[in-house]
């Protein structure tokens, strides 16, 4: 199972490019909520098809959860209106950058607030990670700025 | 302020994670899907509205770009399972570390009608220090 979650997590990462990629297209000519709309459609129809070829309907209980875990749906369109003002703002080296901090900050704190303790190892991995990161966007950023020197 | 929310966007990722993972945890993967994308378009919808904006058809849009939210459920689906594994942290890292890959590859060939950026082999550095991190996030 760890193996198959490590490798489904990779993946995710891939696919997100690849959606990132269509969802701008669509947001680029029809604008950027009504290219979310048909994203989330999309989502529905396809989520409602695995769920109704993989979920047996008497298995369903949902009492006890709490409404907050309702919310994940919400925050998708947070994200993707906030990174979307943040990219003609913020350039791509310091946005991606900052995400990514962002994200496995808060990822750290929440597994502290999960498993009710705080990992060492995850925190000097997380630097680890973010180091790696910060050196390849850095050779990117290198990179472009010769480009854009060449073309002057 | 606009790097202070750059860095709020990553931390909204990560607490999608953890409410999406709970939801799934509680009810089940598929259903949670559903659930997931039925209260985010009733939000896209509700701003819709508000901003009285109708939704047309463009030919200029190419016809692969509208499986976006087709192609959107696996990354939901597979976020749930990582966060019922892995935890939050180390699902987002391996996550960032495929978009890097993915990235790479995209630009290298110039897929799906994006310009050629040829692969700097510099950034094989950056992604073994990448590893390593997992690699001790992981085991340890």
């Amino acid at each position: 199972m760890l193996l198959f979650a490590i490798i489904t997590s990779t993946l995710t990462g891939a696919l997100i490019v690849i959606t990132r990629i269509f969802n701008f297209k669509m947001a680029d000519k029809m604008g950027l909520f009504e290219g979310a709309s048909i994203n989330y459609i999309g989502g529905l129809l396809g989520s409602m098809l695995l769920a109704l070829l993989l979920v047996r309907p008497s298995k369903l209980d949902f009492g006890g959860i709490p409404l907050w875990a309702y919310l994940g749906g919400l925050f998708g369109i947070a994200i993707v209106v906030l990174s979307s003002y943040l990219t003609k703002r913020v350039s791509s080296f310091y946005l991606t950058l900052l995400i990514f901090l962002g994200q496995l900050i808060t990822g750290i704190l929440l597994d502290w607030l999960v498993e009710g303790y705080l990992s060492i190892p995850k925190i000097i991995g997380g630097a680890l990670v973010l180091i790696g990161f910060i050196y390849n966007l850095y050779v990117d950023h290198i990179e472009e700025e010769n480009e854009r020197k060449q073309a002057a | 302020m606009n790097r202070l929310s750059s860095v709020l966007v990553g931390a909204l990722i990560a607490v999608m994670i953890l409410l999406n993972g709970t939801l799934a945890q509680a009810i089940g993967n598929y259903t949670a899907a559903v659930i997931i994308h039925l209260v985010g378009l009733i939000g896209i919808i509700i701003i819709l509205r508000v901003k009285k904006s109708r939704i047309k058809y463009y030919k200029s849009v190419p016809k692969y770009a509208y499986t976006a939210g087709l192609i959107g459920v696996m990354p939901i689906i597979f976020n749930n399972i990582g966060f019922n594994v892995l935890g939050v942290s180390l699902t987002l890292a391996l996550g960032m570390f495929g978009q890097s890959l993915a990235s790479i590859v995209v630009d290298h060939y110039g897929l799906l009608g994006m310009p050629v950026v040829k692969f700097n082999q510099k950034k094989i550095v950056g992604l073994g220090i990448i590893m390593v991190g997992m690699v001790i996030m992981t085991v340890f």
